[in-house]
């Protein structure tokens, strides 16, 4: 068992998100930086989908009740055992009675705590990912508060501290056009790929809000409403585009502009308010390049863990 | 003038295909094109190879648990439609008890005015309706519904109530609805209802079905009379 002394601002219990829902209006949910919780879990000896914490600021202290071992990734914290610091992306061991404390970010917006077994809330529509608008999944549906508890899985059975490097931020963000593209008028979609978008204050789970120059339609018409789905970036009338994360709703009914493709969906998660990101147009091919991208990053870590096991 | 229409098919981001109906809506009326759509969800959803199936209004979204599917699909899909036989009625009628007008609809009176209508007409028109469930989007279990009537077509608030609670059952602009849970709203409020559109806890084993009401549905709502009524709905909720 874990328990919360401070909670941080925003933490909450996501595993890989839910999905075979959203046909009831259900959103995926799960971690906003989904490759950081994998690396997280894997270095932690956790299936990719077990379920870690997802932070968003401020200082923590959690208090282990049972020896563990944990790994920090996605934003840097400030990682500390009592006077002992502990490295950002490496598995550390903590005993039954210490606190962890962290303190960030640091750079970045979004970090992950995977503990070995991970986070045991209960199942609920096939994925223990807290889902704050529908109060459903993780944590009795909310952010952690001082005082919580969380009970963990299964101890795994790991001897000493292993690392990752962890792939580059940048802010250029690789993007598929998206279906309506088309309505908008010549300038607007010039503007869209050239020019840098502000992360504004307004931002959440839901979507990153971007500010910048406004983007108009060729002619003013109403849609019939539609899925959408995280990376998904609609343009509501304001002509301030909306780039939905993983909380984002199933249907909407605002133009869709483009699409970020997953590989890249981190970044903008991890693009922090205030500043600025830059759409990439891409094509399905360098889509599935930089996928492939991915899988070897982690095909390349699952060897080194094996041969340091 | 005789023109022959396919729907349109598009892939929508890296594992995503797109089935947009809406230039065949001028041969076929919005039920029986969303018709088409959930029975070709139904056998894209037996067929096991979708994270997810949504239908919009009008169209159909397919979530690929693999994009290698999608050309394969693309073809297949296109045929699928051409020959699709519409299922008879298969979706339940759900009835849903409300509450209309003072402290859980108040802006009856203002639909009425609006429509140059008494609040009691304005209930008598909205229970008399028989909505089709076209799908579910924005919040868990909110149902699209068909069907509202002309005569309560009522513009939406200039400025939407920053909270409004779960079970309020509104008009915005062309459509009623229901919402599942307390959120912001911009529609006007009718009434309440006590009946639990969305209950995440019915699901504990995969055959449990967490929402109420499901895409073909049909809804009705009930006048009645007091909270009481209200609660008892509640405990006695169809699932």
């Amino acid at each position: 068992m874990i328990e919360f002394i401070e909670s941080g601002l925003f933490t909450t219990v996501q595993d890989l998100g839910r999905t075979g829902f959203r046909h009831l209006g259900v959103s995926l949910a799960g971690a906003l930086d989904r490759q950081a919780l994998i690396l997280a879990n894997r270095l932690t000896g956790n299936g990719d989908n077990d379920a870690g914490l997802e932070l968003t600021a401020g200082n923590m202290k959690i208090k282990f009740h049972r020896d563990a071992w944990f790994t920090l990734t996605g934003a840097q914290y400030e990682i500390r055992i009592g006077d002992r610091q502990i490295w950002h992306g490496w598995r550390s061991k903590i005993n039954a009675g210490d606190i962890l404390q962290l303190r960030g970010p640091l750079s970045g917006m979004r970090a992950y705590l995977a503990i070995d077994g991970g986070i045991n809330v209960p199942v609920c529509l096939g994925s223990r990912s807290t889902l704050m608008s529908a109060e459903l999944g993780g944590y009795e549906g909310r952010t952690l508060r001082s005082g919580d508890k969380l009970t963990l899985g299964e101890k795994r059975s790991l001897s000493k501290p292993i690392g990752a490097v962890q792939r580059g931020y940048s802010n250029e963000i690789r993007a598929l056009p998206g279906p309506e593209m088309a309505l908008f008028t010549q300038e607007s979609r010039k503007i869209f790929w050239s020019s840098q978008w502000q992360v504004s204050n307004d931002s959440n789970r839901m979507g990153a809000r971007l500010s910048g120059e406004a983007l108009a339609l060729v002619e003013e018409q109403s849609l019939n409403s539609h899925a959408v789905m995280p990376g998904t970036i609609q343009v509501p009338p304001s002509g301030q585009p909306i780039a939905l994360l993983a909380d984002g709703q199933t249907t909407g009914g605002y133009p869709r502009i483009a699409t970020v493709i997953e590989a890249d969906l981190w970044k903008l998660a991890q693009t922090r308010p205030g500043s600025k990101v830059q759409f990439i147009h891409v094509s399905p091919n360098q889509a599935d390049d930089a996928n492939y991208e991915w899988e070897q990053y982690f095909y390349r870590l699952q060897r080194a863990i094996d041969a340091n096991s | 003038m005789s023109v022959t229409l396919q729907p349109k098919l598009f892939r929508f981001g890296e594992r995503a295909l797109v089935l947009d109906c809406a230039c065949i809506s001028i041969n076929f009326s919005k039920l029986e094109i969303q018709k088409r759509i959930w029975s070709l969800a139904k056998i894209c959803h037996d067929s096991g190879e979708f994270e997810d199936i949504v239908p919009g209004n009008n169209n159909l979204t397919l979530f690929f648990k693999d994009s290698k599917n999608i050309a394969f699909w693309s073809k297949k899909l296109h045929k699928l439609l051409s020959n699709i036989e519409v299922q008879a009625e298969t979706g339940k009628l759900i009835k849903i008890p409300v509450k209309y007008g003072g402290e859980y609809g108040p802006d009856l009176n203002k639909v009425a005015e609006y429509n140059n209508l008494d609040p009691q007409e304005v209930i008598s028109i909205h229970t008399s309706t028989q909505y089709s469930v076209l799908f579910l989007g924005f919040q868990p279990g909110f149902p699209y519904l068909d069907g509202l009537d002309k005569r309560l077509f009522t513009p939406r608030l200039a400025n939407p109530r920053l909270s409004i609670p779960a079970g309020s059952v509104g008009i915005g602009g062309e459509q009623t609805g229901i919402y599942p849970a307390q959120s912001p709203g911009g529609w006007q409020l009718i009434g309440r209802s006590a009946v639990s559109l969305f209950d995440s806890a019915l699901t504990g084993n995969n055959s449990a079905q967490p929402s109420l009401l499901s895409p073909g549905d049909t809804v009705q709502f009930i006048a009645i009379e007091s909270l009481n009524e209200i609660e008892e709905a509640r405990l006695e909720a169809p699932r």
